[in-house]
């Protein structure tokens, strides 16, 4: 039976190659993106699995709130670790990573530094919690002894074999030398560490063995003993605070109490996070090891993948019943010579599983070719795995669970048939289902034009964010990272650069207006010295020419003038500042502010300028206070250039550097790009709204066109009698394509509101945001009409040109 | 007695209004009979055959067909009672365009479910028997007319069942074709099958032994 039913399922899809051809490619294209999302989602959701224990693993953050400012972090204070260990007994391990940023390796004797970009220090325990084999050297004393590192292979190979790395010298940002004693694989691309290249031994971190609660820098991991449940420590996790934090505090304010720092609105909270939800779960906490991911791109990627395999199954079920015309006589047939129903729905159900088995080869091709492209558009490394035998039983098996849901109206609808009506041949009114085939393509239709609203939208307000006014200008700067590696001679090579003839400005500074990891601290404003009335202040470091180059704006006051030499003590505040202060721009001018609280002559910064706010967070955040502080500083360069070939002036650039710093690696940036890259989620997403898009309206256009072709078919007699009595070719035209323009516009009427609902909650997100303008619907509209018009006219024109000789003799 | 109709009443609602489809009819078929049913178009003799058949429904009357009351049997013993007892011809032969001569014999069976090697001697038979065994693998477009009702025959006896329905078998044919098909019920019959055929033509229904006479829905 079923060799039968395959047999005839085979003659009939070969029958019409057309139909087979809609339903298999629009079904592959559905498939090939759903396999693509889901691979996607597996190395999403699998993050840090690979860790030996990572279930057990658990690390530690903090919620802090203190001086006005509120921080999530991740980090927490270097002691914490091993007060844990020795409190609670269900700890394990610990391990601890202070990241360092990025540095400059050299081997020992040779000139030329490689850079690495995420260097930390670790604890020794490192290899043990997290199950990491070195390649050589011996895990359990590769990182006890001060002054050691570990490297990845990639770090090790840019200076020597991994066989000869043990015992090698590494000078580090020219300073300080190390000696390699141990090499481990590179780390795996869905792990948190999968930046990290270098491993310190803590233990030659002086910082690391202080008893300092007061400062958060330390990434704390747990391991728990196997059985111990984390719920259980979660309030002694509390009590840190009052047993360790409360009693260092009380030696540098005196006098405070546990009810005085909750009084003033403070806490300091402890949480745990499991080492596997830190990639998805793990959102809006500050500097993270690695960039996250969150559980709601998740969310959003789940859908797609299931509005595209709805689509391509809706598609197929439209497709199939339209068919179901030509198959209603067999159908007839097969019941007076005795088939039941069940033996139909078998027979149908049969021919869905092999198109759905002819697509899925479709779809793996169509994957295969687009995995490279796929990769690039979402920032990951993913592959198809071909040896993993559970990767194949989930294809085939959802491939089977597609087939008989997208076989299933179709047959049940096709089996129902009467065989005296159906076989009496007056065929149109024997086939419904018109009804459900309309909405499924409303249904299609209205996903597809709220794509192409969500793409509009997502991409107008990547736009606005690139051509908001910043505070400052972005364009024709170049940023020179790592200056510091030229030691004092930055001096000089600020000098040099100005010299050039396209070189409108610089300026050496320790933080631009991009984001990156910043520093603040908590000043107090004179005559107001004390907790409460503390300000959480970013602090940077610049120069006289910071705001001449980035074109900076002052409300009132003056920039740093090099004729003041007071200025070492002068700060120039943002307006954000003046907000926290509580003051106008004029009364902050004279302002004294100062960090050294409870000291007999505190240190004062004299307030000598308001700078118009400027944004240096993504646009999701708002502008916090801000001081700019006079400082010799080395970290990055900032260059101003005068329009014209700007390669050539980086040459030039290039070339001073070499001569000031031999051997220091130069690398450069554009403002603007570093700029962009920090709304890089929200351009992915973008990009993905947008091939998704293209993906589900070419496949409600498959179905669309399909669909077109058989209503054109079925009523070829009409349209003959219509010709006949007069009835032009646009006349016809009209009417065959105006019943599905119908349909469009319903759909469109539905997803309109939806669309509109859902983008203002994602853009509910960004402090600074657009509003969803009348014209993003407009043109959605139009987009879905003209699509449909287009895919709809052509057999509709078609089946108007016919001659009504040939289609009426062939009734 | 192979089948009794007693006052068999068919009707369509048709605005406010009943309209006749099959008016109080009484019939009564021996076993190898060969009856043929006229009667101008619209008269009833498609719907009466479809009932015969049990394709279709009645709205009053009893069907008593071999002692079993066909009235009170479910939708699902009625479709198993014409699966077994009643093979079917139709004017346009109706047989599976995808599927080749052989296969399109063999198909009444697969739903019988016989194993395959009965099937294939069924077939085999068959094909001797209709002297097509030299078409088997040809698909029904390739045939005549003539020769695609020869297959619907063919495939309407090959689950041997007591009573041919065959609903204007030769309305399709040229007179010889047509011949030679009612040549091969008249010798059906003569071997023992029952057959009920409509037919307009005065010529064919002479070849059976008796001719029921329909006129708007109604015996004459």
């Amino acid at each position: 039976m079923l060799k039968n039913h395959i047999k005839i399922a085979w003659r009939s899809l070969k029958k019409q190659p057309f139909f087979t051809f809609l339903n298999t490619f629009g079904l592959a294209i559905g498939m090939a993106g759903g396999l693509l999302i889901a691979l996607y989602l597996y190395d999403e959701l699998t993050f840090d699995n690979m860790f030996a224990d990572a279930d057990r693993i658990y690390r530690i953050d903090s919620d802090i709130k203190f001086g006005g400012a509120e921080i999530k972090g991740t980090e927490v204070a270097a002691p914490m670790a091993g007060a844990m260990q020795s409190d609670f007994p269900q700890v394990e391990k610990t391990v601890r990573f202070r990241d360092r940023g990025s540095m400059l390796l050299k081997k020992s004797g040779t000139e030329l530094n490689s850079k690495e970009l995420n260097v930390t220090f670790a604890d020794s325990t490192f290899f043990d919690m997290f199950g990491i084999d070195l390649l050589v050297g011996d895990s359990r004393t590769a990182l006890t002894q001060p002054n050691t590192l570990v490297l990845t292979r990639t770090a090790a190979e840019k200076h020597f074999g991994i066989r000869d790395a043990l015992g090698q010298n590494l000078l580090l940002n020219n300073t300080d030398t190390y000696t390699v004693t141990g090499v481990i694989d590179d780390l795996p691309k869905n792990s948190f560490l999968r930046n990290h290249t270098v491993f310190m031994a803590m233990a030659g971190y002086a910082d690391s063995h202080e008893d300092n609660w007061g400062n958060s820098n330390y990434y704390t991991f747990i391991k728990l003993i196997p059985g111990a449940s984390v719920k259980d420590f979660q309030s002694p996790l509390q009590g840190m605070f009052k047993k360790y934090l409360l009693p260092w505090a009380q030696d540098y304010f005196p006098g405070i109490t546990e009810e005085s720092f909750k009084a003033a609105g403070n806490y300091v909270r402890y949480h745990t996070i499991g080492l596997t939800d830190i990639h998805l779960n793990s959102t809006n906490r500050q500097s993270e090891m690695s960039a996250n991911s969150s559980i709601q791109n998740v969310y959003i990627l789940s859908f797609i993948g299931l509005f595209l395999m709805v689509l391509a199954s809706v598609n197929f079920m439209n497709l199939s019943t339209a068919q179901s015309l030509k198959r209603a006589k067999e159908v007839g047939i097969r019941k007076t010579l005795g088939s039941n129903k069940l033996d139909l729905i078998r027979q149908f159900l049969t021919e869905s599983g092999l198109i759905s088995f002819i697509s899925l080869i479709l779809a793996l091709i169509i994957a295969i070719v687009a995995l490279p492209f796929f990769n690039e558009l979402s920032g990951k490394l993913v592959s198809i795995p071909y040896s993993n035998p559970l990767f194949w039983v989930i294809l085939l098996s959802s491939t089977i669970v597609l087939g008989l849901f997208s076989g299933s109206y179709p047959a049940f609808f096709m089996s129902r048939f009467m065989p005296v009506t159906v076989l009496k041949g007056s065929g149109e009114n024997s086939v419904g289902g018109r009804n459900i085939r309309n909405s499924l393509v409303v249904f299609q239709f209205a996903i597809s034009v709220f794509l192409i609203i969500s793409t509009l939208v997502v991409f107008q307000q990547l736009k606005f964010i690139q051509s908001k006014d910043l505070g400052y200008t972005k364009d024709q700067v170049v940023l020179i990272d790592d200056t510091y590696a030229a030691g004092n001679q930055v001096q000089s090579f600020k000098e040099e650069v100005l010299k050039l003839g396209q070189v409108e400005n610089a300026t050496l500074s320790n933080f631009l207006p991009t984001p990156s990891s910043r520093s603040n601290g908590s000043y107090f404003r004179e005559g107001a010295m004390n907790q409460e009335n503390a300000i959480q202040l970013e602090v940077w470091d610049v120069d006289h020419d910071y705001m001449a180059t980035l074109d900076m704006k002052l409300v009132t006051g003056r920039n740093f003038d090099r004729q003041f030499t007071t200025d070492s003590t002068a700060v120039i505040i943002n307006e954000a500042t003046l907000a926290v202060l509580g003051v106008g721009p004029q009364e902050a001018l004279g302002m004294r502010l100062s960090q050294d609280i409870e000291q007999e002559r505190p240190e004062f910064y004299t307030v000598i300028g308001v700078v118009k706010n400027f944004h240096y967070e993504s646009l999701r955040e708002n502008i916090g206070a801000l001081g700019l502080f006079l400082n010799n500083t080395t970290g990055n360069m900032a260059i101003r250039l005068k329009a014209g070939d700007f390669s050539n002036t980086i040459a030039n650039v290039e070339r001073i550097w070499n001569e000031v710093a031999p051997g220091q690696p130069f690398s450069y940036s554009f403002m603007d790009e570093s700029f962009n890259t920090t709304y890089e989620a929200e351009q992915r997403l973008g990009k993905i709204f947008m091939v998704f898009t293209i993906l589900s309206i070419l496949i409600a256009c498959l179905g669309l066109f399909g669909l077109a072709a058989f209503n054109a078919q079925k009523r070829t007699k009409e349209i003959g009698i219509r010709k006949v009595l007069g009835a032009s070719v646009g006349q016809i035209t009209f009417g065959l394509s105006s019943d599905f323009l119908k349909l469009v516009a319903l759909a469109i009427l539905i997803s309109l509101p939806i669309g509109w609902f859902v983008m203002n909650k994602w853009l509910e997100d960004f402090t600074y945001r657009i509003e969803i303008g009348w014209w993003v619907f407009v043109l959605a509209t139009l987009l879905a009409v003209s699509i449909a018009i287009i895919t709809v006219s052509y057999q509709s024109i078609k089946a108007a040109m016919a001659n009504p000789v040939k289609s009426l003799r062939t009734e | 007695m192979l089948l009794q109709l007693n006052n068999i009443y068919k009707w369509v609602n048709s605005g406010g209004q009943r309209i006749f489809l099959l008016k109080d009819i009484n019939l009564e078929v021996e076993q190898g009979e060969f009856i043929s049913v006229m009667g101008p178009s619209g008269s009833g003799k498609s719907t009466l055959l479809n009932v015969i058949g049990m394709l279709d429904n009645f709205d009053e009357g009893e069907y008593h067909f071999l002692e079993e009351s066909v009235h009170t049997l479910k939708e699902k013993d009625r479709a198993k009672m014409y699966k077994e007892y009643i093979g079917f011809v139709f004017q346009s032969y109706h047989l599976l365009d995808d599927l080749t001569v052989q296969e399109n014999l063999e198909m009444p069976l697969l739903y019988k479910k016989y194993k395959s090697p009965e099937r294939k001697a069924m077939v085999a038979d068959m094909l001797d028997r209709f002297n097509i065994v030299g078409k088997k693998d040809l698909f029904p477009v390739q045939l005549s007319g003539g020769q695609q009702q020869l297959v619907g025959v063919a495939r309407a006896l090959i689950s041997n069942p007591k009573l041919i329905l065959a609903d204007e078998p030769t309305g399709n044919l040229n007179s010889k074709q047509s011949e030679e098909i009612m040549d091969l019920f008249k010798q059906l019959n003569n071997e023992g099958v029952t057959i009920i055929q409509v037919t307009h033509s005065e010529s064919n229904a002479a070849y059976g032994s008796r001719i029921i006479n329909l006129l708007d829905g109604r015996r004459v």
